[in-house]
């Protein structure tokens, strides 16, 4: 039993972080490796196909079942587990220890479900552990994001949940399988993957609560939630044309956020949701090159996404803050976080020779070829966006820009070593793309190293640097300010309680105002019974014997006439 | 916004480079042929100057965007402790 429960992909992850609280340190932080390095290794070995079904009441779900693009998603959620792992050595916080390493789990877990009742189970324990990771951040900041992030990751597995359901009823099963997004089933599905996939308007929990995370949390939650919905929605809905311009919005507006983030994590939090466009523009075109695209460019997300956010994991480690208008200079102190940051930088802005390259030109090349030419016209300005905020700001901001005398030493050792193995990923897959492309679903006939193409690309590029240069120079770059940017996560702050303020109030007023008549009436009517029964009242007064007499008297003659006459 | 940026001995040496190394891909243009999918792609020089514009209009995209939403630092704090 046992035997069978541990050969589920992910629950090797789940179960043995229980025993995480209970090990000292430097024990924990090999046994979270071997684990994962064990659990990648078996994970390594299934194929595609159905693997282990299970009665539940009568219904047959399917627990372990491989596609063919689970094992590239199963691979890097492994690599980043293990980054995790390392990245937090230093630290010894047994809480995002064991909630980080059982959200890996979780989400493995996810890849392999084979019908939305075991999607779901990994989908609640997701937010359920991922959410531990906010409150780690342990202000009252954190505190109030980590509720928000809650609610939204909740909902989406509560719709899930709920599209499980109709799917079933209209007698299709509970299989994870390509859905029809125009029935209520496909569009309540699509919605809780457009949640976690932070979809336009359901962006706001991404920024809100991802830089509000401890240091390591943030570098754990970047990796797992958002690409397990990629995962999903490239499954059920590949080939689905509106996902072609929602990926296109999604790559657009967060390049604007980006620029006047004050924050670096959150500028990394806005750049995040930018590269999940690219992936759901690839999802939408559903060619065997866009889905080629979508695979190996979240694959190469992962890596330089948790690098970024690790090099300004450190910087806010060190200095205490990840903000651009507090930071600058830093590169005399942490040489080797600048260099490791720049891997990333560069990487994310798809130079030749780094990973973002050899992934996402793959996408882009699908989009063209099909002729979306204004999508292909969105994602390339979208690609001069993530330079100016992840290639050029990132690092400029926190390493050069104006030096700020910080007296800070160099990142801690282990956090050097997971930021190190992530750039050497970032450089080699940019440079020997083969391996990360035999992982892929479809043989990749695109070649990216075509000449014109490696030309095109390092124009865009070198002369959106230029116009960085240009706009530095000339003083006409905006000044980084502390500020509080608003976000779609406003509806839910801000415009949400208002109205529902804005209901309540009058509702509440008519209430209290009922209440408050009500207990007149009651008052009125206490002191009327009050006034009665006073000792001087009409009732229970303490009248003179006489008086009751005569009240006697008279009842009793009463009494005698009534008799007398009947 | 305006203010004199100082640039440093480093930073003259990167921006001489980049010049450098900007002026070889516009020779290059001439020389390498891009395949094109769009007939605006094929335009010559389309990636160079359209990567210096649209860098522009992602920052003034950024500070028009400023007048709408930036807000004080404490902007939420009032609903927290509410």
């Amino acid at each position: 039993m046992l035997d069978a429960i541990l050969a589920i992909p992910g629950m090797m992850l789940i179960l043995g972080a229980l025993a995480v609280p209970l090990l000292p340190p430097m024990v924990r932080n090999y046994y979270m490796l071997a684990l994962i390095g064990f659990s990648g290794w078996s994970v390594w070995q299934i194929e595609t196909g159905v693997h282990m079904t299970a009665s539940l009441a009568g219904i047959e779900i399917i627990l372990v079942r491989a596609e063919a693009i689970t094992k590239p998603f199963a691979l890097v959620f492994h690599i980043a587990a293990a980054l995790n792992v390392i990245y937090a050595m230093h630290e010894d916080v047994k809480i995002t220890a064991t909630a980080g390493l059982a959200y890996a789990g979780a989400a493995i877990a996810a890849l392999f479900a084979g019908d939305f009742l075991t999607l779901f189970a990994y989908w609640e324990l997701t937010a359920f552990t991922s959410v531990f990771l906010v409150l780690a951040g342990n202000t009252s900041r954190s505190l109030g994001a980590a509720m928000r992030y809650l609610l939204m990751q909740v909902a989406s597995g509560v719709i899930l949940l709920a599209g499980a359901v109709l799917l079933w009823r209209s007698g299709a099963g509970f299989a994870i399988t390509a859905l029809d997004a125009t029935t209520p089933a496909g569009f309540c599905v699509l919605l809780a993957f457009g949640i976690k996939a932070a979809f336009p308007f359901l962006n706001g929990w991404l920024q809100d609560a991802y830089p509000e995370a401890s240091v390591t949390g943030t570098v754990v939650l970047s990796a797992f939630t958002t690409k397990l919905s990629i995962y999903m929605l490239a499954l059920c809905f590949a080939g689905l044309t509106p996902l072609i311009w929602v990926g296109a919005v999604m790559t657009l507006f967060p390049v604007f956020f980006a620029v006047i983030e004050n924050d670096l994590r959150r500028v990394l939090a806005f750049s995040l949701n930018n590269q999940l466009g690219f992936m759901v523009v690839g999802i939408g075109v559903g060619t065997e090159l866009a889905l080629n695209g979508t695979v190996a460019h979240a694959f190469a997300h992962i890596i330089y996404k948790s690098l970024l956010f690790m090099s300004m994991g450190a910087v806010l480690y060190r200095t205490g803050t990840a903000k651009a208008s507090e930071l600058g200079g830093l590169w005399k102190q942490m040489p080797l976080t600048a260099i490791f940051c720049i891997i990333g930088a560069v990487s994310i802005s798809s130079f030749p020779l780094f990973s973002g390259f050899v992934t996402k030109s793959l996408t882009i090349g699908a989009a063209a070829k099909e002729g979306y030419f204004l999508v292909w016209l969105a994602l390339i300005f979208a690609s001069a966006g993530v330079l100016e905020h992840s290639g050029i700001k990132i690092p400029y901001f926190a390493f050069f820009g104006h030096d700020r005398k910080f007296k800070v030493k160099e990142a801690p050792l282990n956090m050097l070593i997971a930021m190190g193995i992530a750039a050497a990923l970032c450089v080699l897959i940019g440079i020997f793309p083969q391996p990360l492309y035999a992982l892929l679903p479809y043989e990749v006939k695109y070649d990216v190293w075509e000449t014109g193409h490696v030309l095109g690309e390092l124009q865009l590029l070198l002369f959106a640097v230029l116009a960085f240069v240009f706009l530095i120079v000339r003083g006409l770059y905006p000044p980084e300010i502390d500020s509080t940017v608003l976000n779609t996560d406003w509806l839910l702050r801000r415009a949400l309680p208002r109205v529902a303020k804005g209901i309540a109030m009058p509702v509440l007023a008519l209430w209290f105002s009922g209440v408050a008549l009500a207990q007149k009436g009651l008052m009125a009517a206490l002191r009327l019974s009050e006034e009665t029964s006073r000792a001087s009242g009409l009732v229970s007064g303490i009248a003179s014997t006489g008086a009751a007499a005569g009240i006697f008297l008279a009842v009793f003659a009463l009494m005698l006439v009534t008799r007398l006459f009947t | 916004m305006s203010d004199k940026v100082e640039i440093s001995k480093s930073g003259r040496r990167f921006i001489g480079a980049l010049m450098v190394v900007c002026a070889a891909l516009l020779v290059a243009e001439f020389i390498i042929h891009r395949h094109a999918y769009f007939a605006l792609e094929a335009t010559p020089l389309f990636f160079a100057l359209f990567g210096f514009a649209a860098f522009c209009v992602v920052v003034g995209g950024g500070v028009l965007l400023r007048k709408l939403v930036m807000r004080p630092t404490d902007y939420y704090q009032d609903d927290d402790n509410a």
